[in-house]
């Protein structure tokens, strides 16, 4: 917990250093070590979590994501009761920045939205894997969580990617 | 440093909703591996154009008004507020994966700043990103740029707009990004020199793109059939 603080604290003083624009290239490597990826948790390619408790699963954007995205403006929602499938698109997150899509990591039908997001759609930056998440699902097929990422592979998975830079 | 090579798609004056479809296409083909990071430029009649978060009132006259004066109003799903395109802007619409260029969200963004700044340096304009919650790109207080981003599974669509000598009276009609009191500019206008042909500005554009970005080769299409083509499969 302590370095999950360190981390958003860091990322805070990154996102004061964007905006002043003094070294874009150096804040953008910093970033890449601290995002902090949680135990428990499925991860998909798109930057997406999912967390499967009984007969509910809850998606949410990762510290990752949220990070790579900078401040969130807008959350577009979708509604309770429509289905997502797996790797598809169901809504986006806006930030002051760019539009990214959000892919859902499991096919089923939204039984819960997170209409905070529409108040406080920073909640996204500063709580992605708690506060932050954005639908819960029931879902059609649980074994689609297996072909997910764990906080291992993800972790790996990220830094594979920044390296890519 | 490896080698990565951009498709450069040169397609002259496309209506919006043309290149809209392409650029859907486009992503899609993308994300699926069956072309490269394809790179379109364009310029696009008089159309105001809504992002994501529908934000109407920054349009300042009524809808109908528009089609008096020759414009269109489209939604789209790109990020940021109201803006304009239209003749005599350069328009750029980066169709590439972030993964393999290594990008994040904001970091791409701010590569298309860049992109932009170095183009105006050419020309001995001084030109910044906005500040914190100003999107595009800046002439002091006078905005040259726009950047309107969408992200799909890593693959971008939308992207940038500079303004080599568009007629700025379409801006008065609309809250330019949602930022009020603030002027818009061009080139043209910042600058003291003669400007060359937009042929030629298109391409040092592009240019400064794919250096900004690392692309070491450039394959240029220079093909009116390109869209058609694209209608018909």
């Amino acid at each position: 917990m302590a370095l999950r603080m360190w981390a958003s604290s860091t990322a805070n003083a990154l996102r004061i250093s964007v905006a002043s624009k003094t070294n874009l290239s150096s804040s953008y490597s910093l970033s890449r070590c601290f995002s902090s990826v949680l135990d428990g948790l499925k991860y998909a390619t798109s930057h997406e979590w999912v967390k499967h408790e009984g007969s509910v699963a809850t998606v949410g954007i990762t510290d990752h994501a949220q990070d790579h995205l900078g401040e969130v403006v807008f959350v577009d929602l979708p509604e309770t009761g429509t289905s997502v499938t797996q790797g598809k698109g169901f809504g986006a997150v806006e930030s002051v920045k760019a539009t990214s899509d959000v892919n859902s990591p499991i096919s089923g039908e939204i039984v819960e939205v997170n209409s905070k997001l529409s108040e406080a759609p920073g909640l996204i930056n500063n709580s992605p894997f708690d506060e932050g998440w954005i639908i819960k699902v029931k879902p059609s097929n649980a074994s689609e969580l297996d072909s997910l990422m764990g906080p291992k592979e993800y972790t790996k998975f990220c830094e594979e990617e920044d390296a890519a830079h | 440093m490896r080698s990565r090579s951009l498709e450069v798609w040169k397609l002259g004056r496309v209506n919006y909703l043309e290149a809209l479809k392409l650029q859907e296409k486009l992503a899609s083909d993308r994300k699926a591996h069956k072309i490269s990071d394809t790179l379109l430029s364009l310029q696009h009649p008089p159309t105001y154009t809504l992002g994501k978060r529908k934000t109407e009132h920054n349009l300042l006259v009524q809808i109908s008004e528009l089609e008096k004066m020759g414009a269109e109003l489209h939604y789209t799903q790109r990020g940021g507020d109201i803006t304009y395109h239209g003749p005599h802007q350069a328009i750029l619409y980066p169709i590439i994966s972030l993964r393999s260029v290594g990008l994040g969200a904001r970091a791409y963004v701010e590569n298309l700043e860049l992109t932009m700044i170095e183009f105006a340096s050419l020309y001995g304009v001084k030109a910044f990103p906005g500040k914190k919650g100003e999107t595009g790109v800046w002439v002091q207080d006078r905005k040259i740029g726009a950047i309107g981003v969408r992200i799909s599974s890593g693959i971008t669509s939308h992207g940038l707009a500079f303004n080599i000598d568009p007629d700025l009276n379409y801006f008065k009609h609309i809250v330019p990004c949602g930022i009020a009191d603030k002027e818009v500019t061009s080139l043209r206008r910042e600058t003291g020199t003669v400007l060359p042909s937009e042929e030629v500005i298109h391409e040092q554009l592009i240019s400064c793109f794919a250096k900004v970005f690392g692309f070491t080769s450039l394959v240029w299409k220079e093909n009116a059939s390109i869209l058609s083509d694209n209608e018909k499969s």
